[in-house]
């Protein structure tokens, strides 16, 4: 039985380049070998701001994998991120179907595009909406009204 | 009995009824809500980083349950704070 899984880890960044590949490799290595099936591995975000400071740490590097994977793997999974001092904080989250891929951004995610439908249902929402605001504009539309009447009279 | 249901609230003559609000992920048609979508996320927090409130967000009861879970998540893995002061 496998399931898919999205896991964010936070690599310290005081780790040099090619030591942090390594610890990548390492832990891209132990899902493969556990049975697991790395889809995707995503280190768009990179370094990043933490929000706030973990082990007196303001930045931290972030990787996002996706992989598929029988379900006792992420026990294992976070036994081992846990002894890896380089390893700052971790999440494994089970993916269902249903969610919307967003991707990670350097900085802000792209707006999602409204879905461009019309259907019945939202038009009944709406109506009750639209026959709430009808009463405010009927009494402002006298306002301007007296104000038309004003300058027509100085004139 | 029923009939009468809708019209049984008083309205306050000449107060202002407060709008009805409508869930915002049910309008932009979101599933899931993403912890990673961390600026959708911080709308549904006070300055203090405290999670609003369905009555001020105007969620629906299942979308703030996601939306609070969404925020934890967020907030595990420094993507958001637990505290601002």
């Amino acid at each position: 039985m496998m399931n898919r899984y999205e896991m964010i880890y936070i690599i310290d960044t005081g780790l040099e380049d090619s030591a942090r590949k390594e610890l990548v490799e390492k832990v891209s290595a132990l899902i493969a070998n556990n049975g697991g099936e790395i889809e995707k591995v995503d280190e768009t975000w990179g370094k990043r701001r933490l929000a706030y400071a973990i082990d007196y740490k303001t930045e931290g590097w972030y990787v996002l994998v996706t992989f598929k994977a029988p379900a006792d793997l992420p026990r294992e999974l976070e036994r081992n991120l846990q002894i890896n001092e380089n390893v700052l904080r971790y999440l494994v989250v089970k993916l269902e179907e249903k969610r919307s891929a967003v991707k990670p951004r350097a900085n802000r995610p792209a707006p999602v595009a409204a879905p461009v439908e019309e259907e019945a249902a939202p038009a009944v929402e709406e109506a009750p909406v639209a026959v709430e605001e009808a009463a405010a504009p009927a009494e402002e539309a006298e306002a301007p009204a007296a104000e038309e009447a004003a300058p027509a009279d100085a004139e | 009995m029923s009939e009468d249901r809708g019209e049984r609230r008083p309205r306050p003559r000449g107060g202002r009824r407060p709008r009805r609000k409508v869930c915002n992920f049910c309008v932009d048609k979101i599933e899931y809500i993403d912890y990673k979508d961390i600026n959708r996320l911080r709308r549904f927090t006070n300055e203090r980083g405290k999670i609003l409130p369905r009555r001020m967000s105007g969620n629906c009861a299942k979308h703030q349950r996601q939306l609070s879970e969404a925020i934890k998540r967020a907030r595990a893995i420094a993507l958001m704070p637990y505290t601002v002061e």
